[in-house]
């Protein structure tokens, strides 16, 4: 009997070409999509999932009430884990965790190194596979280390280096380290990537700061023990918490803070390790969102279900053509069930070759998909047993839906009327058209996402920022010399370049650079009896101008040598509240008045989404900078660009030179909306095809079955014109009425989503109406054709088909 | 006996309206007759056939078939009935396009779980007697209207039927395939003792039944 089965499915299949290739096309499609989302999803979702501690490992989060509302923070200072260790219950292990870069020397090499200072039991709280060396307590001494695999092959040539030593250029000086133990290479999805890790004790900080309560500057991790809830940790860590913030916490009631509901000023919060790379700290709460991997499975199971629309309706659709057969095989003594599992089987026919094809074109695209989609997913995800069984299960769950619905529909058919080959089912049809409105609904608000999405990122990219993006330079000073040193060296080296109008440096980058590293600084002081907090940048005398940003008021730094005073913006002196910000001296540290000698005004040192904030410039020798700035003549721009690389190679010839102009380190900054943006791009692009593959199959089927009517309505006289309005309106309806339906729902998840950003895009009707313009002439174009030949057949033929 | 109808009634509502398809038949056949119904168009000939094949459903009456009361039996067991006892011949053959001869004359035992050295046999022996053995690899649509009716009457036979219906097996058909036709009815009738009950309009037809019903708007005359 199955084979029966399969035989009649594949002459059915094979019969109707265009129906079956068009079903097979658009299924492998989506299928392929499907595939090559989900495992962008799933690459997001399993973020720090291997550790096999996870479950009981937590980041830690500082939160306070402060005059101005809550903050959040996960910088900690340096004796608060040894601390929490000794003096609350329940801690199983606990690290510290600060990310760093140096310049790592061996030999004659010098390679810049990504390290993260951990404390002894990092390698015992997470699964970091160590494959060569101690396994157990690779940082049990100071001077230890423990390199990746791919880091002892570029530092030494080799992983057989257990026990060898090299060197960091720590502030100036060589400083010995030994490998104790060499690390597999790290997998993509984790937040704790590193190519070499030690001990924090020998952080060149570590020192100074051992003591220190109020300097916080790297994250905590805690283990709790077994049976121990976070919630009960939390709880636990009050008394901790009210003895070592005794100060700040005072300082919080004076300045008028108004306590939780707890009534507590400052709390340790503890983020499950799962949760930590979906964490953002808005608005000064912990706010753990998994958003855009949801959008992405958003987007992918949107696109299936396009696809199987398009099936149902083709099936359903078909059934007419196959009345007769349904009727015979029943007078012939064929079950429901049996006809069910005929048609059904002709489904699964479809879906596995689908299927199959689908995987196919995965495998083929994924390193397209990967370098456009930003997405670091692998193919050893798909071969994943979890993958693979999901995989699996979906398409199961598909064919009994997808599959059976249409074959439930036609093993039901009455024998009598199916052997007449009349349908009298007008319940079909709106099945169909709930379906297509559900279906253009969709492409037209991806569409209007699209729309939208482009228009914010346009509008961010073009934005004025207050500052010079398009004509300055900035590279990380990521050499040997003395940072102040090497600026004064790189004006003295350029001055006879008239390309190269000025030069100077920063310890903070504006937007996201080529050495991919972000940072900001933040300082609180008493101001008048409050405290005041603000961003601090140290700077060279010259930022001000190389920057081009403007002076609304007082004077800028006149030389390297006027570094008692500082430079504000308007954002700081609203803070400070002055009718005469430059009568304001500020107490940065204990006992020192420090004027304020100009401010600037406002920029947007931060990202768009946020809006400006307080910040302070402020010249420091000790304090160094990260990031020289250079502004060049508009002209010559790229023999200006490579004046400046061949300068720094000079000065430091074993530095990479990773210079790139602002307005491309502001591009990056946007990435994750450029990612999105293109996601849901080709999310819209895909599903008006599918649609309109599904649309066109339809005017097909539809055509063939009212070839009879429209010969009759020719020979009583109708035109052409006529006969396309009547063919083609019915569909126009359903796409106008999934218009009227999707657009508001694209409104205010649009809407929604632009609340995001501080600086944003107004949401104009003609976002919508382009949206829909476009589907309703994407539609019209694809049954069009069709129906204006059917429409201009010659009667009589039609007729005699029939 | 074969079945009896009694007291059928068979009606529609359409606004408000009964409009009766069949009224008060009754109707004995005996294994070994061969009826023919006659009426004009629109009498309710194909209906009530389609009553007796358990195609169609009545409103009001009795059908026993054999031993079984047909008007109490739920639809599994009616199709396992007549998928046992009975087979369809139609005016226009309603043979599956997408399937040769061969299979075409399978499908029946297909859906009879006939197992498949059985099936084989079966079928080579139907496409002897009916002299189609060169034809078994063709579809219908290379086969003429006499050959395909043929096909058709074959399929009925294949599961050797106790009744065969026949509505209007020869409508299509002209005048010296229609006789071919009604030869092999007759035939199967005197030899293998099938029951037979046709609709049809032909007098000539008619008479190679043993017996004439006439129907006149869903009535018995
Ligand atoms: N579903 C239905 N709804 C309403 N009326 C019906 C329905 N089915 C059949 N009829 C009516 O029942 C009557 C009998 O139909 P039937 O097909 O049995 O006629 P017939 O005698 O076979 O005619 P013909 O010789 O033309 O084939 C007709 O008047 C027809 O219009
Ligand atoms: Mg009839």
């Amino acid at each position: 009997m199955f084979k029966n089965y399969l035989k009649i499915a594949w002459r059915n299949l094979v019969k109707d070409k265009t129906n079956t290739s068009l079903n097979v096309i658009g299924l492998s499609v989506a299928f392929a999509v499907a595939v090559l989302l989900g495992m962008a999803a799933l690459f997001q979702l399993s973020f720090d999932g291997f550790h096999e501690n996870g479950a009981s490992i937590y980041k830690i989060v500082k939160t306070q009430q402060t005059p101005r509302g809550p903050e959040a923070g996960t910088v900690q200072p340096a004796p608060l884990a040894p601390s929490l260790e000794a003096e609350v219950p329940g801690v199983k292990r606990i690290t510290r965790f600060l990310q760093d870069g140096a310049l790592a020397i061996q030999g004659d090499k010098e390679i810049d190194i990504d390290i993260i200072w951990v404390d002894e039991g990092f390698f015992s709280m997470f699964s970091f596979p160590i494959i060569k060396g101690d396994g157990n307590t690779p940082l049990a001494q100071l001077s230890s280390v423990v390199l990746t695999k791919k880091a002892a092959n570029n530092l030494f040539g080799s992983t057989d280096v257990v026990g060898k030593t090299f060197h960091l250029l720590v502030k100036g000086k060589e400083v010995p380290f030994t490998v104790s133990a060499i690390a597999d290479d790290m997998v993509a999805e984790t937040n704790l990537e590193f190519q070499m890790a030690g001990r924090f004790e020998s952080h060149a900080d570590y020192l100074d700061n051992k003591e220190q309560w109020d300097s916080q500057y790297h994250d905590v991790y805690v283990e709790l023990e077994e049976g121990v809830s976070s919630t009960s940790f939390e709880s636990g860590s009050r008394g901790f918490v009210d003895l070592h913030f005794k100060d700040a916490i005072e300082m919080l009631k004076r300045d008028g803070a108004s306590a939780d509901e707890n009534g507590r000023y400052v709390n340790l919060e503890l983020v499950p390790l799962a949760d930590v790379h979906f964490t953002s700290l808005k608005n000064g709460y912990v706010s753990v969102s998994r958003s855009l991997p949801y959008l992405i499975l958003g987007v992918a199971f949107l696109i299936l279900f396009i696809a199987c629309v398009n099936y149902i309706n083709m099936s359903i659709a078909k059934s007419a053509k196959r009345l007769k057969e349904i009727g015979m095989r029943k007078t012939l003594g064929a079950q429901k069930k049996q006809l069910f599992f005929q048609f059904w089987t002709e489904s699964l026919f479809i879906f596995l070759i689908s299927m199959g094809i689908g995987v196919i074109l995965s495998f083929v695209f994924v390193n397209d998909f990967k370098t456009i989609f930003n997405t670091q997913v692998s193919v050893d995800m798909l071969l994943r047993p979890s993958f693979l069984v999901g995989l699996l299960a979906m398409v199961m769950l598909i064919t009994v839906f997808v599959g059976g619905y249409p074959a439930i529909l036609m093993s039901r058919l009455g024998t009598i009327q199916s052997l007449k080959g009349k349908l009298e089912s007008t319940g079909n049809n709106k099945v169909r058209d709930v379906l297509m409105v559900f279906q253009f609904g969709i492409a037209i608000a991806l569409i209007t996402g699209t729309l939208v999405l482009w228009g914010q990122i346009d509008y961010m990219r073009n934005k004025d920022l207050g500052y010079d993006k398009e004509q300055v330079v900035s590279f990380p000073l990521n050499g040997k010399r003395n940072s102040n040193d090497v600026i004064e060296l790189l004006r003295e080296e350029l001055k006879g370049n008239p390309d190269i109008v000025s030069i100077s440096g920063a310890d903070i980058n504006l937007g996201l650079g080529r050495d991919g590293s972000r940072s900001s600084s933040k300082i609180g002081f008493e101001y008048k009896g409050r405290s005041v907090t603000t961003n601090f940048l140290v700077v060279d005398h010259e930022f001000v101008q190389t920057l081009g940003i403007d002076m609304v008021l007082g004077r800028n730094f006149k030389n390297a040598s006027d570094s008692l005073g500082v430079v504000i913006n308007e954002a700081m002196a609203r803070e400070l509240g002055e009718e005469d910000p430059l009568s304001a001296q500020l107490e940065i540290s204990n006992g020192v008045h420090i004027p304020v000698l100009g401010v600037v005004k406002d920029y947007n040192f931060k990202d768009l989404d946020r809006a400006i904030e307080p910040i302070t410039f402020y010249m420091s020798k000790e304090w160094g900078l990260s990031y020289a700035f250079a502004k060049v003549a508009p002209h010559n721009m790229a023999s200006s660009y490579e004046a400046l690389e061949n300068t720094w190679k000079k000065l430091e010839p074993n530095a990479a030179f990773l210079g790139s102009f602002l307005d491309e380190n502001v591009d990056r900054t946007f990435n994750r909306e450029k990612t999105t943006a293109k996601m849901v791009a080709s999310g819209s692009v895909l599903s008006i095809i599918l649609s309109c593959m599904g649309l066109f199959a339809m005017s097909l089927l539809i055509v063939s079955q009212r070839t009879k009517e429209i010969g009759i309505r020719k020979v009583v006289g109708a035109s052409v014109a006529s006969i396309t309005y009547i063919l083609t309106k019915d569909f126009l309806k359903l796409v106008l009425l999934a218009f009227l339906i999707a657009s508001p729902v694209a409104w205010w998840i649009m809407g929604e989503w632009l609340q995001n950003y501080a600086y944003r895009i107004e949401l104009s009707i003609w976002f919508f109406v382009a949206a829909g313009a476009i589907a309703v002439l994407i539609a019209l174009l694809t049954i069009g054709t069709r129906t204006i030949r059917a429409a201009r057949v010659n009667p009589v033929k039609s007729l005699r088909t029939e | 006996m074969l079945l009896q109808l009694k007291n059928i009634f068979k009606w529609v509502n359409t606004g408000g309206q009964r409009i009766f398809l069949l009224k008060d038949i009754n109707l004995e056949v005996e294994e070994g007759e061969f009826i023919s119904i006659m009426g004009p168009s629109g009498s309710g000939k194909s209906t009530l056939l389609n009553v007796i094949g358990m195609l169609d459903t009545f409103d009001e009456g009795e059908y026993h078939f054999l031993d079984e009361s047909v008007h109490t039996l739920k639809e599994k067991y009616r199709s396992n009935l007549y998928k046992e006892y009975i087979g369809f011949v139609f005016q226009s053959y309603h043979l599956l396009d997408d399937l040769t001869v061969a299979e075409n004359l399978e499908m029946p035992l297909l859906y009879k779980k006939v197992k498949g050295s059985e099936r084989k046999a079966l079928v080579a022996d139907i496409l002897d007697r009916f002299n189609i053995v060169g034809k078994k690899d063709l579809f219908p649509s290379q086969l003429s209207g006499g050959q395909q009716q043929l096909v058709g009457v074959a399929r009925a036979l294949i599961a050797s039927p106790k009744l065969i219906l026949a509505d209007e097996p020869t409508g299509n058909l002209n005048s010296q395939q229609s006789e071919e036709i009604m030869e092999l009815f007759k035939k199967l009738n005197k030899e293998n003792g099938v029951t037979i009950i046709q609709v049809t309009h032909s007098e000539k037809n008619a008479a190679y039944g043993s017996r004439i019903i006439n129907l006149l708007d869903g009535r018995k005359v």
